[in-house]
């Protein structure tokens, strides 16, 4: 966490020095400051900054890909004379715990091929999840589970 | 013809495309916001509408070089957000679907059980 | 020639852009029942503006024009999945069923306090092949509440 405040004022530093406080500059300042401490991560001694750092990026690219397939998907299968659809609600146990974590998840369920997330139970234990195709709930599971939900489970814990 | 040409010619020709595709998804939601059946298919419609609006703001702002629209692109997308939202929260605290209002009118006839308002079945 | 190039790529992601609003609109017109309308309305819709946004944003003079463009197409994408979960969790607990071709439905039903609900099972979530759409009888929470508006205390009850 002190980390980031460090890699921050870095970017600040760089800011000042470069004399132009603009949004880009300072991301490029964050940037850089994110280089320099990696070059010195052994004596820093936290290296899990930067694999978190990756493991986000990894994330976002991801989810990229997944929504254009999901967009694509949906839109293919419009065109069909017979959408051969099989609709259902499958309940989803999750593993994810924390409220930003599960607010992702569901984000990310959403925006992914064929699942749309309903609702969370109250304990927060099962998320009720929409699909286009539920022929096979379990074989829907096992895909949440491997992808986005382990992914973030990586990432943020 | 050169590929600068291409592109130029390529860049119109585009331009007038995305303007008639977007304009035939108008036709297309406003079509389903129309049928119905119910208030939540109206509300997706919505949904699917400021979608289309935000799409054919950038078109516009591509078109006349004005990167202004961005922000109009941005507040329209704001305004339909909460208007989704808030009309969740109307569907969720009128507690009632259009079948139970229906259900509920006191001229329908009991036997009935379909959403068709003619009185077919009254007459003894 | 680099312009050229620019024009191009905008020309493209231009048409993509499009095509994927006017399919969001062809699905919300021909798949069945609320819940699948809301699939593309939830994931062509933003995807298919968020293209063109892209568009705008490579064909933008300068880069804070550029950056404002892609915050756009960031918040976009974040908005619509929370519209589409909230405006799907409303209308099913108020009692939108789903298209009677749907073959699972593992979500409970709200509870009456008091009387039988044929839809909850004590267990809590697997309540299996369970579509309240087509089976006999009418569930009792919503026999119950007709007689007064449901208020919120009802719904929250689980």
């Amino acid at each position: 966490m002190i980390l980031y405040l460090i890699n921050l004022i870095l970017a600040l530093i760089w800011v000042i020095v470069t004399g132009s406080f603009t949004f880009l500059n300072l991301v490029f300042g964050f940037l850089l400051g994110a280089a320099a401490l990696f070059l010195i991560r052994f004596q820093v001694g936290d290296r899990k900054h930067f694999l978190r750092a990756w493991l986000v990026a990894k994330l976002a690219l991801f989810f990229l890909v997944e929504l254009m397939r999901s967009a694509w998907k949906v839109a293919t299968l419009v065109l069909y004379p017979n959408m051969n659809l099989k609709p259902g609600i499958f309940a989803y146990k999750l593993r994810a715990e924390t409220d930003f974590e599960i607010t992702l998840l569901a984000n990310m369920i959403t925006l992914t091929p064929g699942t749309l997330s309903v609702d969370v139970s109250d304990d927060r234990s099962t998320l009720y999840v929409h699909a286009l195709d539920c022929s096979d709930p379990s074989a829907n599971r096992a895909d949440i589970h491997n992808g986005f939900e382990k992914m973030i489970l990586e990432a943020f814990r | 013809m050169t590929f600068p040409q291409f592109a130029e010619a390529f860049y119109g020709i585009a331009l007038l495309i995305a303007q008639g595709l977007l304009g035939l998804a108008f036709l297309l939601v406003i079509i389903r916001i129309v049928r119905g059946p119910t208030l939540p298919d109206r509300v997706v419609g919505l949904d699917v509408l400021t979608s289309a609006s935000i799409a054919f703001i950038a078109l516009v702002g591509i078109e006349t070089g004005y990167t202004l629209y961005v922000d109009v692109a941005i507040a329209l997308g704001l305004v339909g957000f909460l208007a989704t939202v808030a009309f969740a929260r109307f569907i969720l605290t009128r507690g009632q679907t259009e079948e139970d209002a229906f259900e509920q009118l006191p001229f329908r006839d009991p036997q009935s059980k379909t959403l068709s308002r003619t009185s077919q079945g009254s007459q003894p | 020639m680099s312009e050229a190039i620019f024009d191009t790529i905008d020309g493209i992601l231009m048409i993509g852009g499009s095509i994927f609003v006017v399919l969001a609109a062809v699905g919300l017109l021909r798949l069945p029942d609320l819940y699948t309308r809301m699939h593309a309305a939830s994931k062509a819709g933003p995807v298919g503006a968020g293209l063109l946004l892209l568009a705008l944003a490579l064909n933008a003079g300068s880069s804070a024009e550029a950056l404002r463009a892609v915050a756009a197409i960031l918040f976009l994408l974040l908005t619509a999945p929370i519209a589409a979960h909230l405006l799907a969790k409303a209308s099913y607990k108020v009692g939108y069923g789903l298209w009677p071709g749907s073959v699972l439905d593992e979500m409970p039903r709200v509870r009456n306090p008091e009387g039988e609900d044929p839809y909850y099972d004590e267990e809590g979530s697997q309540t299996g092949l369970a579509l309240h759409e087509g089976q006999a009888g009418e569930p009792a929470w919503r026999r119950e509440t007709k007689d007064r508006r449901p208020r919120w205390s009802d719904l929250r009850k689980r």
